[in-house]
Parts: C-alpha cells; sequence; structure tokens
C-alpha cells in the first residue's frame, strides 16, 4: 500500500506498524517523534499503531540548534 | 564543591553557562566547546527530516557527555506551531522541558510576545518547564511567570548578531522583578557580554554562535566559561558604586601642599 512521509509516496507493506516503518527507513528510533495525519503518535503506541493507505506521516528529528 | 548553584524547576545547575549546538562546522568539534564550556544544559531543535538528506544523529554524543537537553520550538511561527513542536520536542526526546521561542520574522528573529505568552500557558498547564525566549521586556516577563513559566530568558541583542547587550536597562529590571531565574540569551558575542550579564545578577547566560564561530571553538568556549564564573563572582561579591567625580584611592598627603 501507499502512503505519504514528509511528502514523499513510498510503498509499504500492508498492515505496517510505526516501528515497522522506521526500520525499513533505516531511521533512528531515538530522537524521533512521528505525527500520522497531523496526530502525534506516542513513542509506546508505535509498535501496535498500523498504518493504512495514504495516511500522511510526518517524520522529525533533533538536529542542531540554538 | 560548588555551593553556588542555579536551581530551574527543582534541577541544579553547577554551571550557569547554557550553551547551543549551532552552526559548529563539525560535531567533533561541538561536543569539544561544549565539553570546554562546562554546560550541563544545551539547546537542539527538531526537523521534519528530508527523506534524500539524513541529518547526523546529534543526540548520542551528547547524551554520552552527560548533557542535559532543551529542545526549542524554533520554526514555529506562532502558538499553535509552537504547541505542536514541543509536543513533537517531548516524544522525540523525552523530556518536558521546553524552550518557547516564536519568531514569525526571518530577517530579525525577533520573539513574538502575544503568541509566546498564549503558548507558555498552554505548555505550563501540560506540564512543561517552559522557558520562553523574549524581548526585555519586563512586564511580559512578570506575566511569563504568573503564567507559571520555570525561567525567562530576555535577549541581550537578535539571535545570532554578537552584538552584545544592547538592552542593559531592561534587563536590569527583570532581574531586579523576577522570582524565577534570569538566563539572558541571544546575541552575547564576547565573553565579556557574558561576565556583564553576570555581573549585573543574570542566573545563566545561553551562547551558540559566539562559541561556534569563533576561529577556535573550544578555545573560545573555554573563555566564555571563564568570563561567566567571573560575572558571578562579582555579582556575589557586590560590586562598588558609581561616581561622575574621582574619588581617591590614595590618601592625598600633606606633602603635597608642603612647603
Amino acid at each position: 500500500m501507499k502512503i505519504d512521509i514528509n511528502e514523499q509516496s513510498i510503498e509499504i507493506d500492508e498492515k505496517s506498524n510505526i516501528e515497522q516503518l522506521l526500520v525499513r527507513l533505516d531511521s533512528p528510533l531515538k530522537g524521533s517523534a512521528i505525527a500520522v495525519n497531523q496526530k502525534i503518535i506516542s513513542r509506546s503506541e508505535w509498535a501496535h499503531y498500523q498504518l493504512k493507505e495514504n495516511d500522511q506521516v510526518s517524520l522529525f528529528q533533533a538536529i542542531a540548534g540554538g | 564543591m560548588n555551593h553556588d548553584q542555579l536551581v530551574i524547576a527543582g534541577k541544579a545547575f553547577n554551571s550557569r553557562l547554557f550553551t547551543g549546538t549551532g552552526k559548529f562546522n563539525d560535531q567533533k568539534t561541538m561536543v569539544a566547546a561544549l565539553q570546554a564550556s562546562g554546560s550541563e544544559l544545551v539547546t537542539m531543535a527538531l526537523k521534519r527530516i528530508d527523506m534524500q538528506h539524513k541529518e547526523d544523529d546529534i543526540l548520542a554524543p551528547l547524551i554520552k557527555n552527560g548533557m542535559n537537553l532543551l529542545p526549542n520550538t524554533s520554526g514555529a511561527r506562532n502558538a499553535k506551531e509552537a504547541i505542536f513542536a514541543a509536543e513533537l520536542a517531548r516524544e522525540a526526546l523525552q523530556t518536558n522541558w521546553i524552550k518557547l521561542e516564536i519568531h514569525p520574522d526571518p530577517k530579525y528573529l525577533l520573539p513574538d510576545p502575544i503568541e509566546t505568552l498564549k503558548a507558555a500557558e498552554t505548555l505550563a498547564n501540560k506540564g512543561f518547564v517552559v522557558l520562553p525566549y523574549v524581548h526585555a521586556d519586563p512586564v511580559l516577563c512578570k506575566h511569563l511567570e504568573a503564567a507559571g513559566c520555570a525561567a525567562v530568558m530576555p535577549l541581550g541583542a537578535p539571535i545570532g548578531s554578537n552584538k552584545g547587550i544592547k538592552t542593559a536597562e531592561f534587563l536590569e529590571i527583570i532581574i531586579e522583578q523576577a522570582n524565577i531565574p534570569v538566563i539572558v540569551d541571544a546575541g552575547l558575542g564576547a565573553p565579556s557580554h557574558a561576565a556583564l550579564a553576570m555581573e549585573m545578577g543574570a542566573d545563566a547566560v545561553l551562547v551558540n554562535t559566539a562559541m561556534a564561530v569563533a576561529d577556535d571553538p573550544i578555545a573560545m568556549s573555554g573563555a566564555f566559561a571563564k568570563a561567566v564564573q567571573a560575572g558571578r563572582e562579582a555579582y556575589l561579591a557586590g560590586l562598588g558604586g558609581q561616581s561622575q567625580v574621582a574619588i581617591a584611592s590614595s590618601p592625598l598627603t600633606a606633602f603635597l601642599e608642603a612647603g
């Protein structure tokens, strides 16, 4: 199925959860935050939260800043 | 043992120099500079990542060095965006500390007082430890204190300008009136600026650009650490008053009049 992540369209397996998505993207779990359709999904829910077709996923990460 | 600790929201700091992590040439220099500064609280930002160009992992070396993290809401243009950014930062970094900064204008990056107060009230109610970046406005700082902020961070000059303390008269009023820590943030371009803020009675300062863009960031960070310490000690020692006319330091001895 197709989802958008940070405005880029990607194909993922049906019934993927957020944790599986981050692993697939090779993205660090630490220092990351996720919103699905503008709603922040808490880290404790990542392993259970099943993504759906056309979900808009935003992935945020800690970067250097003042 | 240091008895002159700074306490913010129940957390004690031995160093009164807080630092940012932006603008360093590379991560190794950043970590070495932060170590040289003695800082125990470092700021960082949160960004929606570009899937094509991934950023370095900034977090691991900071955590390894025992730094406390202070995520900011940089990039937020209003209260709603700042609250969203704060909630993301809490998820990403597992801390409820937040440097609240809302600056809609990219030219001067001056903080929006109305949106900042709105966001501060909401975030404090949600249990965040809120440290708002604000103009040196004594009335606003009192409102932020009443809203439940853990400290206020008034500016010396625009972010990254290195101009020093252009708001001294108003910082003095803020410091005099505050019942929460006052951290002078932004514009401190030289160790002497940081020393001045501390002599005035600021509880701490936050420095980023002046260290990061120095020819030798590590040595500059050490210089800032000494300046902050000297300024603090001078404040505690009690500075002498000023006078328009000279007051002799040596007795004007009689031989001048002897004939």
